[in-house]
């Protein structure tokens, strides 16, 4: 009988190769462990519910019971409804007209507060505290302002021998009234706009001004392009907001929804309405991803467009 | 410890054993109250020794609110077997909170409604039908309640909802307002009321400061059967107003909305949103004085009137509408109970549900509709004693009460595109009132919204 000797383990140093691999994997399970909150987050409540979107717009779903496949009729129904294109004008007309003003008035009141003046501090409260009050409570407190027969605003216009408007009330002036709501929360843009003023170099503004560089020159020439990846952030932002425009008609309309008449039927109340009031998720789906593909059109053509206008410090092109 | 878990399972195991022998038992009790009539439980259609809890959403708040409580209250109080538990959920969301649930299999017990989505709900099984417990002692449910009641809750043959309470139109006028504009007696023609309500008209330098009458955005669907156009469909099933031949009626309707566009719809409108914003929403212009004429339910003089102002209570009356049809009428409306697809213990939830409204609970019911102005749903409620004390107290109730029962009330026919000719119509009548369409464009355009996406 004999013994099998075993010969003892000899433990053979690991190359640094290999504890480096070894170490880069860890540190890759420990960045997913810590990120799996929004990957999770991400996954069930924005990648789920986009391809779900996709899927349910091809069907008749109901939102109870089985989704039936039906092609593209939801697609094609969308271009034979009278009110999905008034909505579609509707929100394009707020768009147009809401994302330039509102950039340029947000932009211009940052301009005015990063000026020298007295009570700086003061003032930039003043434009701010406006985006904080929540948004049910600020439209409701446009809705009196706005009334045409008791609010404030026609007060003052008629004291001033103005003429005074039916603001939400008419169809003509319904979709203004809307644009000028907008504007009444743009404390958020303002502050980003202050804080990208700040931050250009101020010797840029000291060879101008040797240079014999007029304000409007200097605005044009050194604060437009020092300030224009803020620009395209923000529009992109506002853009996105402009087209999924709900909350505030939602709210002040809540007797009379896209009142009057349809002058302010926006889409994504329609796309609602279509889902919760007459259970057809299938069409508003279609409705959904129509939005997203306009939206995202828009957004290319954004930033593609922005190697012409958008200047980044440090960046060769 | 071990000993400690063979003991749990073991009493796991008798209360097993334990509940298989209480479900026998209820089984024998149920089979014995289904069989024998008469007996103590026969309106009971549930086992009699089971407990079940029941969640009944509205999306009701305010004085309402208060009075469902009172009436969930009563039901415990009165059903020692059932546990009701009330929860009140914001109308805005309500729809799409039910749809959720019962998405997600797990839907209330109860849900009450306002009908134009039943049918919608009904067609793709959202609901259930409650024909199946239409037996026993609830076999004659149906005739108890209103004609009218019965069939705006039936789809296609199926009873899918029942209403608590009902809604009826009437013609409210301001008496001393009438009075001020030399008229002396309430309108009973279609041509009088046109013509009375123009005299009550008061704008001074460009600002309204008094309404004589103004049909506003509920005009077509409301209105409708006081010129019998409430269910007009061609042969295909389809809505088909515009047709002038088969529906006459809503021609007349939209003209007499189209009669109102001289009138500045821009100020009606911000009058109404100013009281409206007031006094919890039940203030309008008419609860403050300042419209001669108003189309609205009994809940007006009952509830908003006392609520908001007082000083109205004895300065207004009620008449029957005057429309083109021969005889008083109303729409078919109310706030329906329906049992969503999915829900734990139906059968209670049926009983429930008719007990709210007032079947075998005829003595509370005609206490409790009152303090909400509300119609009964059946005949029954109306000639309880407490419910004729009440219309004594308030005579101007009996229109609303009469007009149940005319052969010329209608119920809006349950559709799965009622929500879309609803909203189809409120857009129509707003237009034609502020002129951006003509009547024949209007009625087109209810029928292209309210037929598409079929």
């Amino acid at each position: 009988m004999s013994t099998a000797l075993k010969s003892p383990e000899v433990k053979v140093p690991r190359s640094a190769s290999e504890i480096s691999r070894a170490l880069q994997r860890r540190r890759i399970r420990i960045g997913l462990l810590f990120v799996s909150p929004w990957i999770l987050g991400f996954l069930a409540f924005f990648l789920y519910p986009f391809f779900a979107t996709l899927f349910y717009s091809f069907t008749n779903y109901t939102g109870i019971g089985h989704a039936h496949l039906i092609g593209f009729a939801n697609y094609w129904a969308l271009f034979h409804d009278s009110l999905f294109r008034t909505s579609l004008f509707n929100t394009v007309y707020y768009t147009a007209v809401e994302l330039p003003l509102s950039t340029s008035v947000a932009l211009g009141l940052a301009l005015l507060l990063n000026m020298n003046v007295r009570g700086q501090q003061f003032y930039r409260t003043v434009f701010y505290i406006p985006s904080i009050v929540p948004l049910v409570a600020s439209c409701m407190i446009f809705v009196w302002i706005f009334n045409p027969t008791n609010g404030i605003m026609n007060s003052l216009l008629s004291d001033a021998h103005l003429p005074s408007p039916d603001w939400f009330f008419s169809v003509a002036w319904s979709k203004p009234s809307f644009i000028l709501l907008g504007l009444w929360g743009l404390g958020q843009p303002m502050v980003i706009y202050l804080a990208a003023l700040q931050g250009v170099p101020k010797d840029m503004y000291e060879v101008c001004a040797l240079e014999g560089a007029s304000a409007w020159q200097r605005f044009r020439f050194v604060t437009l392009p020092m300030i224009s990846p803020i620009i395209l952030f923000n529009g992109v932002l506002q853009l996105v907001l402009c087209v999924s425009y709900f909350t505030q008609a939602q709210v002040i309309e809540s007797q009379d929804i896209g009142g009057p008449g349809t002058s302010t039927w926006f889409y994504v109340q329609y796309l609602y309405t279509q889902a919760f009031q007459f259970l057809k998720f299938g069409y508003s789906s279609a409705m959904g991803f129509f939005l997203f593909i306009i939206t995202g059109i828009i957004t290319v053509v954004l930033f593609k467009s922005s190697s012409r206008w958008v200047y980044y410090a440090g960046d060769d092109r | 410890m071990i000993a400690r878990m063979k003991d749990d399972r073991r009493a796991a195991g008798k209360s097993k054993m334990r509940s298989r022998g209480a479900q026998a038992l209820a089984a024998g009790c149920a089979v014995l109250v289904l069989v024998i009539p008469g007996t103590a439980g026969a309106t009971s259609l549930r086992p009699a020794a089971s407990t079940v809890n029941l969640t009944w959403e509205t999306m009701w708040s305010g004085p309402t609110l208060l009075l469902l409580k009172q009436m969930t209250t009563a039901f415990n109080a009165s059903h020692p077997g059932i546990v009701v538990s009330e929860t009140n959920i914001p109308s805005a969301t309500g729809d799409a909170k039910l749809q959720s649930q019962i998405a997600a299999g797990d839907p209330p017990s109860i849900f009450t409604e306002w009908n134009p989505v039943i049918g919608e709900y009904a067609a793709d099984g959202s609901i259930i039908s409650m024909n199946p417990y239409l037996t026993g002692a609830y076999k004659n449910f149906k005739s108890w309640e209103y004609p009218l009641a019965a069939a705006t809750g039936t789809y296609k043959g199926q009873l899918v909802g029942v209403p608590m309470s009902l809604n009826s139109w009437a013609l409210y006028y301001n008496k001393s307002i009438l009075k001020a504009a030399g008229i002396t007696s309430p309108p009973t023609t279609l041509a009088q009321l046109t013509a009375d309500q123009a005299k009550e008209w008061i704008i001074k330098g460009g600002k309204l400061q008094q309404i004589g009458m103004y049909p506003g955005g509920n005009g077509f669907e409301y209105f409708a059967t006081f010129f019998g156009a409430l269910n007009c469909f061609n042969s295909a099933g389809q809505y088909d107003y515009a047709n002038t031949k088969t529906c006459p009626g809503a021609t007349k309707l939209m003209d007499w909305l189209t009669s109102f566009k001289p009138y500045p719809y821009a100020q009606v409108n911000s009058m109404n949103a100013t009281y409206g914003a007031v006094a919890g929403g039940d203030d309008d212009p008419f609860v403050a004085g300042k419209e001669g004429f108003n189309m609205d339910g009994p809940w007006e003089g009952a509830q908003n009137v006392p609520d908001a102002n007082p000083s109205m209570v004895g300065n207004f009356g009620v008449v029957p509408f005057p429309g083109t049809v021969a005889g008083p009428s109303t729409i078919g409306q109310g706030n329906f109970n329906i049992i969503p697809k999915g829900a734990a213990d139906p059968t209670a939830a049926f009983e429930f549900i008719t007990w709210l409204a007032g079947f075998n609970n005829v003595k509370f019911t005609a206490n409790i509709d009152p303090q909400g102005g509300w119609v009964p749903a059946s005949p029954t409620i109306a000639a309880a004693p407490a419910y004729q004390a009440y219309v004594k107290k308030f005579p101007w109730m009996s229109t609303y009460l009469e007009q149940m029962s005319s052969k010329y009330s209608q119920a809006p026919v349950l559709s799965t595109h009622e929500s879309q000719a609803e909203t189809a119509m409120v857009t129509a009548s707003n237009n034609v009132q502020d002129g951006t369409y003509t009547p024949a464009q209007a009625l087109t355009y209810i029928d292209t919204q309210a037929n598409s996406n079929t």
